[in-house]
């Protein structure tokens, strides 16, 4: 049997999270994309409501949410602010592995803090010469005694120089490739480590994205996510997972694109009708209608399969690339159905297709989505 | 036998007295109506012009005006009269004491209605429901009586047919009816017309900016066409006006000749109050703004400008 | 003490409302806390705030669907929740008679309700609710004070505000202006599925067919002219009242 109906709390959490954005998201939203500022109110009134960081397992006192309730949350941002919304979903992505790989203790040590305060997590995989290469990381993780000496350089980190502490994916022994890589917890009062705030994105600018220094910096060996040799795996492994929100937050783009075109569609008059009575406007509002109702069935769908500890990887590289395509595509159309107006930042919709293009490019780029996805047909 | 029940705070009746006196000979055809005016003797003197039996409820008991109080006058005077049948103005004092009243005499109540058909028993009324967006027609199908409010500045005015009798009523009132006390009272905007009784309302929304900005733009435009002053939630909220002058779900239902918004964007909340006003005008800078909706005019502009030139143009229309 | 509010679920005010010949069709209408009713949900969890000893229990009379309202205000703080589970669309007068019944098994001191409800319009069911049991009331509250057996409150009448005191027991009908509601947190909404919530059924209470019924309803449309006037703001201005003179013929 098939169950595509919410449970009474996911309802709950889907009006939480929608009555949040409209009063908290979407009226700083053009402000905080306009002067690239960081939404600093929004983020702790997300956490006063308790929805930030919502995966922090019960355990460490957080809620312990599912995927699923993530992708529910995911598109209700999405729908407000993608920028906005990057902050709350990449320190998600900071916590995963940490879910995936963490002891008790790292759990309540890491973790159990995040739950207290509008604190953020991060995930610092990529680098200036290596971004979905995973296997080739530049960045050095040197063994000596009980502690580990990291040093290189990472880029693109979403929250990296706000947040309470990095996941840092390093090579301790390049010869190994894959093989040779670690999971280190970084935290942020950590000597040596310096970060630099990035300025002149095209979309998402209310997310801050950092450079990040890592000068010979010395943390314990108990920082170390699972064994010498997880690092990447453990990063496979939650980016495996973290493309589903990425895909959630393409949906609400995909859902505001289609409500914006929708709203002017029925006000906006030429010659003598509403254009929503033109057939080339319908087309443009039905292929939006078919892309949402799709890309959230395969979001939610691969939401599940996480959920149920089945196989998801294949499921959710397919739900990111399709739902970022498409949010990119609707963001694109709105633009025509506004017509000039569309063009200008005044009106919401140009900013949909600046913020939606991250998302095809973030978590593994709709390129790399379809080498797995390739991966798995050929299989 | 139809029972009117009307009061008369300022001495007077009031406006929708004689609306109800309306509605209440359309629906009694033949049958007999009477009334119940709790006020001074004047009022009920006056009310005689209209009905041909009035009961005048002049008791001090009645002053402060509670609600139990008069619910349990009513109740007596219906059974003194022979009522089968109430009506009293859906107003804030009606809206109250008639769903009491109807819970008293077993009676079905019909709220806030538009038309009203029939007779004892099997009354069908037209009534707006769903933030006023819905209109749907109700019909009683129990009870011993019907309880029935009448949404004011909706029915004609009666024109008097004089040689009623006046009958002093007391009503006999046990603990219960005086357990609430009274304490400070405060009438709204003084001098100016009711908002509920003007024929021209003049509303201001957060989009004027400030407090002040509403008193220097609205209040003259007001005095102008001698209208009543109303406002949006936003602005109650945000403490620039007090709450009697709140139009919208929460607040009044107003219906006027002329409905001039100011910097009201128009949520539905808000319209549901003011929507069936005959003509509504509004001024705001947001082309979009779902006021415009609903508008037979609008004008999109600066509120600071439109409003001032406005008030000017009004002035030496109404000056010629 | 104890607590009762009284809630209802109706369509978010945004919702596109549709009429078929069956009348108002809710099919696919997104569904909330009446905001009238939530602003009593709020007074008593901020009488608790205040260090006042309150069990605040839910009250709902109406279909499955409401469940998700009695959900809302569990999570926002109620203990716990009474829900009356019926698909027949009583009055607001015999809805009186049988949630009248449940406040008295309880033994309520105060009732909080919303003083106009958002889909039938209707502001009878407190002023009912207090008459059916022979209590005080206060429509259209907009502060609220506990004392020790009586309740001091400002409410909105015809011609301004006053303040009234009254013993309890006591309705309460609430409106805007009374508090500012909080957003339930996910964490409350969480607990909230381990509250508890006693489902009732109608007949249980007595209840006849009603009193009124709808016979039909049909979306609300007036035709507007919807003229925008162009010009600077003298010239627009000018226009204006020309039309309204002439063409309006309301001045």
């Amino acid at each position: 049997m098939i169950q595509f109906e919410l449970s009474d709390d996911q309802k709950q959490i889907q009006a939480l999270a929608r009555s949040f954005v409209r009063d908290n998201v979407i009226p700083v939203a053009a402000q905080h994309d306009r002067e690239e500022t960081y939404p600093a109110t929004v983020v702790e009134a997300a956490h006063a409501v308790g929805l930030l960081n919502v995966s922090v397992p019960e355990s460490v006192g957080g809620l312990g949410l599912s995927m699923l309730d993530e992708a529910l949350i995911g598109e209700e941002f999405g729908y407000g602010c993608m920028g906005i919304y990057t902050i709350l979903m990449a320190s998600e992505l900071g916590i995963m592995p940490l879910l995936l790989a963490a002891t008790q203790e790292q759990q309540e040590r890491f973790l159990g803090p995040l739950v207290e305060g509008p604190r953020l997590a991060a995930f610092a995989l990529s680098e200036p010469n290596n971004g979905s290469d995973a296997g080739g990381l530049r960045t050095r993780a040197v063994f000596d005694g009980d502690e580990i000496v990291i040093s290189g350089t990472k880029t693109w980190i979403s929250n990296g120089g706000l947040a309470d502490f990095n996941v840092v994916f390093a090579s301790f022994e390049p010869a190994l490739k894959h093989k040779g890589t670690v999971a280190v917890v970084v935290e942020k009062d950590r000597p040596g480590l310096s970060t630099n705030k990035l300025h002149g994105k095209l979309g998402q600018r209310a997310s801050p994205t950092y450079e990040m220094f890592f000068d010979d910096v010395r943390v314990p060996v108990s920082n170390m996510l699972g064994e010498k040799g997880d690092g990447f795996k453990i990063a496979m492994r939650t980016l495996d997972k973290t493309r589903i929100p990425v895909a959630a937050g393409a949906v609400g783009v995909l859902r505001r694109a289609l409500d914006e075109s929708r709203k002017y569609a029925n006000e906006r008059e030429a010659f003598g009708r509403t254009i929503a009575q033109f057939q080339a406007i319908q087309f443009k509002l039905a292929n939006m209608k078919i892309a949402l109702e799709t890309a959230r069935l395969q979001t939610w769908y691969a939401a599940w399969l996480a959920d149920t500890g089945r196989p998801h990887a294949e499921a959710a590289a397919i739900a990111k690339a399709y739902a970022s395509d498409s949010a990119f595509d609707a963001a694109q159309e709105a633009i025509n159905v506004f017509g000039g107006y569309g063009y200008m930042n005044e009106y919401p919709v140009e900013k949909l297709m600046r913020d939606v293009k991250l998302n095809q490019i973030f978590e593994g780029t709709n390129e790399i989505q379809r080498v797995v996805i390739a991966r798995h047909v050929l299989q | 036998m139809i029972l009117i029940v009307t009061t008369a705070s300022g001495g007077t009746l009031p406006k929708s007295a004689r609306e109800l006196v309306s509605v209440a000979r359309e629906l009694a055809s033949g049958a007999q109506v009477a009334a119940a005016v709790v006020g001074p003797e004047a009022a009920a003197a006056e009310m005689a012009n209209y009905v041909p039996q009035v009961y005048a409820l002049t008791s001090d008991a009645l002053q402060p005006l509670r609600a139990e109080a008069l619910t349990a006058a009513v109740q007596q005077v219906a059974a003194a009269a022979g009522a089968n049948t109430v009506i009293m103005a859906a107003n804030r004092l009606g809206q109250s004491v008639a769903p009491r009243v109807a819970v008293r005499l077993n009676a079905a109540l019909l709220e806030d209605v538009i038309q009203v058909s029939g007779t004892a028993g099997a009354y069908e009324a037209v009534r707006y429901s769903y933030l006023s967006r819905v209109t749907e027609t109700v019909r009683t199908v129990g009870g011993d009586a019907t309880v029935i409010t009448v949404k004011p500045n909706v029915f004609a005015v009666a024109e008097p047919q004089p040689g009623g009798a006046v009958t002093a009523h007391a009503p006999q009132l046990d603990a219960s009816a005086s357990r609430v006390s009274v304490g400070q009272r405060s009438a709204a905007s003084g001098g100016r017309v009711k908002l509920e009784e003007a024929s021209v309302v003049v509303a201001g929304g957060r989009g004027l900016g400030s407090a002040d900005a509403f008193t220097a733009l609205v209040e003259p435009m007001a005095d102008v066409l001698n209208a009543g002053v109303a406002s949006t939630r936003a602005v109650v909220d945000a403490g620039w006006r007090p709450y009697a002058e709140q139009v919208g779900q929460t607040g009044k239902s107003v219906a006027p000749e002329l409905y001039i918004a100011l910097g009201i964007s128009g949520a539905v909340q808000h319209l549901s109050g003011m929507n069936r006003s005959k003509v509504i005008v509004a001024v705001n800078k947001d082309a979009d703004a779902p006021i415009f909706r609903i508008v037979d005019y609008g004008i999109v502009g600066d509120v600071a400008q439109v409003a001032p030139a406005l008030t000017a143009a009004l002035k030496e229309a109404k000056g010629s | 003490m104890k607590l009762i509010t009284v809630l209802k679920q109706v369509p978010d005010a945004e919702a596109r409302i549709r009429a078929g010949a069956a009348g108002v069709d809710l099919d696919g209408v997104t569904f909330v806390i009446d905001g009238m009713d939530e602003y009593g949900v709020e007074e008593a969890i901020r009488l608790r705030e205040a260090g006042n000893e309150v069990e605040i229990v839910a009250l709902a009379l109406g279909p499955a669907r409401y469940e998700e309202a009695i959900r809302t205000a569990l999570a926002l703080g109620a203990d716990r929740a009474v829900h009356i589970e019926t698909d027949v669309d009583l009055d607001p007068i015999s809805q009186a008679r049988v949630l009248a019944q449940v406040v008295q098994q309880e033994g309520a001191d105060m009732v909080l309700v919303g003083g106009k409800q958002a889909d039938w319009d209707s502001a009878a069911l407190g002023p009912a609710l207090a008459e059916v049991l022979g209590w005080p009331h206060s429509d259209w509250t907009t502060k609220l004070e506990l004392a020790a057996g009586s309740v001091t409150v400002e409410h909105d009448t015809d011609d301004g505000h006053e303040s009234l005191s009254m013993p309890l027991p006591a309705v309460i009908t609430t409106q805007q202006g009374l508090n500012e509601p909080r957003y339930p947190t996910l964490p409350n909404i969480m607990k909230a599925k381990r509250k508890e919530l006693a489902k009732r059924a109608l007949d249980e209470f007595g209840a006849g067919a009603g009193l009124t019924q709808i016979t039909s309803q049909q979306i609300q449309t007036r035709e507007r002219l919807g003229k925008v006037i162009e010009g600077d703001a003298a010239s627009a201005a000018a226009e204006l009242v020309r039309l309204l003179q002439s063409e309006a013929k309301v001045l």
